[in-house]
């Protein structure tokens, strides 16, 4: 069971495209009515599952295999905050957009935060490993259409009613599907960041000087 | 049957299903431990053979389920078993929290109904979207005449992934017809009271219970109900009228085994619904036990804007009336959407879906046309009403028939050939007329809402007497619930309001259940909750104290300290509207719009640019900009005056992305800068795209495309333009402006497929459009 904690203002902010912006009143109040509504309509779920490496069906590209090398096993998890989340971010669309994209990055931070509290619940799984960090469909060249069998793997669809589109969005949005491998070695500390990102070309965070978090 | 894969340890590549290839006489041994353990219906091993989930798997549906289902036959040889057509989830959400239309996933249940037509029967489960599982139950229906039984799969707290009531589960499927209904998957029997309960209270069909053997171990996958105990709980739910047992996850043969030993001469105890009346969506359950509120605003006769809205495709319009009388106190809203400029069934289908995908209140679909009337019924998620069918031949005989295949409730209009009777007993007789033949057809008269018709009481003063005294008949002599449009009461009067609401006040005495009304004006509103506290329905008061105790003080107007352009900026849209009109009596409409009102808002997308201001602030400084155009908007078109649209410019999120709130933006930021958006949603196919820049003469088209994976789309949709005759000019080059934005295009990837501006947010949008049409 997880339950959500106060959000990050900063990160949601810093999604808003806002990062430099002096913070003021009125967002401070629009962001309390936001998380408000958000923690009351999020049903954050996760499921986890361990599986033995080499995994040929997740293997794919260059990236995952420097990522997991040295791991004999991996947990799969998938994320979710839920469908009512999506829904209140639509009704806000017709309302008043300008709660609408509030709600929407601080949406993002939300899930975020469950993935991290679900780090926390499988180190308590698993004492006696160690972890990297997580590793989604999309990240450097992990192809996306991996969604897809993620979500088989975890029988994400039942058990917590996450799946994907033909086009491999996660639906509901507002979710998270990833791999961190497992050692019983202490894992040489790997390097997050643009260097491996597949979207450094292109980051509009990054052409203003800026950092998405990954 | 998923509990004996695992357990056996059987290998198979893909998905479970293909072992009825590999592996048959596995799967038939499987099989035959069931029903040597008791089990009367065996599933056969088809759960997930759709064509979604075997893609990749090198098997086609028919030729798995075929397999599947002979591998049942073999094991239920020499007994009586049945052998049951397995059919779970597609695998992805449908519309609108997914992708997947309502139209797919009826085409994914057809091939798999079709293939399983060896089955004795059909089995719908672990479904949680009411919607996908209204498209199965269609498929089957339409496709086979086997029995059906359905269940869905709920989360401690009673509701499913997508947020479905075991209650608006049961009366949905009870009326599209299933034989038996319940609940598998989901929890352990002992946890499953409450649902069960839920359900029987809204259905006279057997109920089915096929819960998991309790919770799994994370680590060891053991289950924590043992057989006995799991047998004892199913039984202690035996009184809500359930008639199917089984197990679903964690289940093996010897729990079925328990269950026959525990049920052993135990019959089957029906067990009446107690709920009356009742309509859905697929999250809320409206009981017709009590005077309800109806919608009227979502109609567009008599309403220029609306008209103007259907024209436009403005389905965003629509949203807003539909949120603002939920906001209002309406319990069901009225969805006409006729207007002689449109097809009325594309558009009663659209805007059905649309309002379900943001208000949970249950709708009255409105239309003059069986064919529209079946499109929505069919599109719709729950159980709805049909306004109208009425005493004439023609009407009873095509409308009531699409009542009862869908399972609605229907407002009966008492009228016929020869008009509306002047006197009450006239209408009472086609009253009776109506609700016979609804019976004829197995249509419960509980679900027929009759309508004695309010006439103008300023053309014909005893009418009103007439349609009260109908009323009053209807109610106590046929048991029917009855229906009222109120307005047209006072037509031609002075100070309507008050007649309409003295009207609403004498009808509910009567018997009046479901006001048409507009829930806006509050006397309306107020006359219902303040008869619901004086019937002595509103106990102690308290819907009423919470309806009006912590109202908002009333705030004395401010006096105008604020101009224009500081309104804007501040995000003050009552301030706005104020400065607006006081401009407006001295100043030029069109100047108001180009010296003040566009370059305040310029100055605010400045500060966004230069990151002074966040994006939010941005968007409410431009609400604030439209409430003011909305203001000279007004003005000018009294005075026949249309020149306020700057141009029209198309926008859509592209084929294959449903992420579209990018787009959205841009359309706040459009419109507040005088555009008329054409806004053709998400997931859009790029021949509406050109066909709609052709019908409406439109050469500027914005795009947004969210993932890497749909820029394929933008490129196809681009090319598709570029290449449309009709969008070229003589010489053969483009008549249109293409425009594209979205988290991973750059500029060089929108040159390269072909867009003419590449727009980094909503601000430089604004910036294209203004090069473009000035």
């Amino acid at each position: 069971m997880i339950t959500l904690t106060p959000l990050n203002r900063r990160e949601a902010v810093r999604y808003l495209g806002g990062a430099g912006v002096q913070m003021n009143a009125e967002m401070e109040r629009l962001m309390d009515v936001c998380e408000a509504q958000l923690r009351g309509a999020a049903q954050p779920k996760v499921v986890w599952k361990r599986i033995d490496l080499p995994c040929e069906e997740l293997t794919a590209g260059e990236d995952i295999v420097r990522h997991l090398s040295g791991c004999t096993q991996a947990v799969l998890l998938g994320a979710t905050l839920g469908a009512a989340v999506d829904r209140l971010i639509r009704v806000a669309q017709i309302r008043d957009m300008a709660q609408a994209v509030v709600l929407d990055s601080m949406a993002s931070v939300a899930v975020e935060q469950v993935c991290t509290q679900a780090d926390a619940l499988l180190a308590r799984q698993f004492p006696d490993m160690y972890m990297t960090f997580r590793f989604s469909p999309g990240y450097g060249d992990y192809p996306i259409s991996l969604q897809a069998d993620f979500l088989r793997l975890l029988d994400a669809p039942r058990k917590i009613g996450l799946t994907a589109t033909e086009h491999y969005l996660l639906t509901p949005a507002k979710s998270v599907t990833a791999i961190a491998g497992l050692s019983r070695q202490p894992i040489e500390k790997q390097r997050r960041g643009c260097a491996v990102c597949s979207l450094r070309n292109t980051c509009q965070y990054r052409k203003n000087g800026e950092h998405c978090g990954f | 049957m998923g509990t004996m894969i695992q357990k056996s340890g059987a290998g198979y590549r893909h998905s479970p299903e293909t072992l009825n290839l590999s592996r048959p006489e596995l799967i038939t041994s499987f099989h035959r431990a069931y029903i040597e353990a008791g089990a009367d219906i065996v599933y056969a091993n088809t759960f997930g053979a759709n064509a979604y989930k075997l893609a990749g798997s090198g098997f086609s549906t028919e030729r798995i389920i075929r397999a599947a289902i002979q591998n049942a036959k073999k094991a239920c040889e020499g007994t009586d078993a049945l052998v049951a057509l397995d059919i779970g989830p597609v695998g992805m959400l449908t519309e609108p929290a997914g992708a997947m239309r309502f139209e797919e996933a009826y085409d994914y249940f057809k091939e798999q109904i079709l293939a399983g037509d060896e089955a004795d029967l059909i089995v719908l489960e672990t479904m949680t979207d009411l919607y996908e599982l209204k498209a199965a139950v269609l498929a089957a229906k339409e496709n086979s005449d086997k029995p059906v039984l359905a269940t869905m799969t709920f989360e401690r707290g009673g509701r499913t992934f997508t947020g479905v009531s075991p209650a608006a589960a049961a009366l949905t499927l009870t009326g599209l017809g299933v034989d038996a209904l319940g609940v598998n998957c989901s929890l352990g029997p002992d946890e499953l009271e409450p649902v069960v309960a839920e359900m029987t209270r809204c259905t006279d069909l057997p109920l089915i219970i096929k819960a998991n053997a309790g919770l799994p171990d994370p680590n060891t996958n053991e289950y924590n109900i043992l057989p006995q105990r799991f047998a004892q709980c199913v039984e202690a739910l035996l009184p809500y009228g359930v008639r199917f047992v089984g197990g679903c996850c964690g289940t093996t043969p010897a729990y079925i085994a328990e269950l026959k030993r525990v049920l052993e001469g135990k019959a089957y105890q029906p067990c009446p619904k107690t709920v009356g009346t009742a309509v859905c969506s697929a999250s809320a359950v409206v009981e017709i036990n009590e005077p309800r509120i109806i919608g009227e605003r979502i109609n567009p006769t008599g309403k220029k804007l609306f008209k103007q809205a259907l024209a436009d495709n403005n389905i965003d319009y629509i949203l807003t009336q539909a949120l603002s009388q939920a906001s209002g106190g309406a319990e069901l809203l009225d969805v006409n959407v006729g207007h002689p400029e449109i097809d009325e069934k594309k558009m009663m289908v659209r805007v059905l879906k649309a309002i379900q995908s943001v208000c949970d209140l249950p709708l009255q679909i409105d239309s003059t046309k069986p064919d529209v009337l079946e499109a929505g019924l069919r599109a719709y998620n729950g159980k709805p009403i049909v306004n109208s069918v009425n005493g004439e031949e023609k009407s009873l005989a095509t409308v009531l028939p699409l009542v009862k295949k869908y399972g609605a409730s229907v407002v009966g209009l008492t009228l016929d050939e020869n008009g509306i009777p002047k006197t009450a007993e006239g209408r009472f007789e086609i009253a009776k007329k109506i609700v016979a033949r609804a019976e004829a057809l197995g249509i419960d008269r509980r679900d027929v809402y009759i309508d004695c018709l309010t006439l103008t009481v300023s053309a014909e003063q005893d009418a009103c007497r007439e349609t009260l005294r109908a009323l009053h008949r209807v109610k106590t002599e046929l048991g029917c619930k009855t229906c009222l449009g109120v307005s047209n009461i006072s037509f031609g009067l002075p100070n309507r309001e008050l007649v309409n609401s003295t009207f609403l006040t004498m009808a509910l005495e009567e018997g009046l259940d479901l006001p048409i009304i507009n829930p806006n004006i509050d006397a309306m509103t107020g006359a219902v909750r303040a008869y619901r506290v004086l019937a002595g329905i509103d106990k102690n008061s308290s819907e009423f104290i919470s309806s009006y105790n912590d109202a908002a003080p009333v705030v004395k107007p401010r006096q105008a300290s604020f101009s224009l352009e500081d309104a804007v900026r501040g995000g003050l849209k009552n301030e706005g509207a104020q400065a607006t009109e006081q401009l407006l009596a001295d100043t030029d409409p069109m100047e108001i719009v180009n010296s003040r009102l566009i370059p305040a808002l310029d100055k605010v997308g400045e500060d966004f640019e230069k990151g002074k201001i966040f994006l939010p602030q941005l968007i409410q400084s431009a609400n604030t900009a439209q409430v003011c155009f909305d203001v000279i908007k007004k003005h000018l078109s009294a005075a026949g005056d249309n020149r306020v649209s700057k141009g029209k410019i198309i926008l859509a999120t592209v084929k294959g992305d449903i992420h579209d709130i990018g787009k959205n933006i841009v359309k706040v930021l459009l419109d507040n800068y005088g555009y008329t958006v054409v806004d053709l949603g998400r997931d859009v196919e790029p021949q509406l795209i050109v066909d709609t820049a052709i019908e409406q003469n439109i050469t500027m088209i914005g795009l947004s495309a969210l993932m890497t994976t749909t820029l394929k789309s933008m490129e196809d949709t681009i090319r598709l333009v570029r290449s449309t005759p009709a969008l070229q000019n003589p010489d053969g080059s483009s008549r249109c402006v293409v425009f594209v934005g979205g988290a991973v295009l750059t500029e060089d990837y929108a040159m390269k497929i072909g867009a003419d501006y590449y727009c980094r947010d909503a601000k430089e949008s604004v910036d294209a459009a203004k090069r473009v049409l000035g």
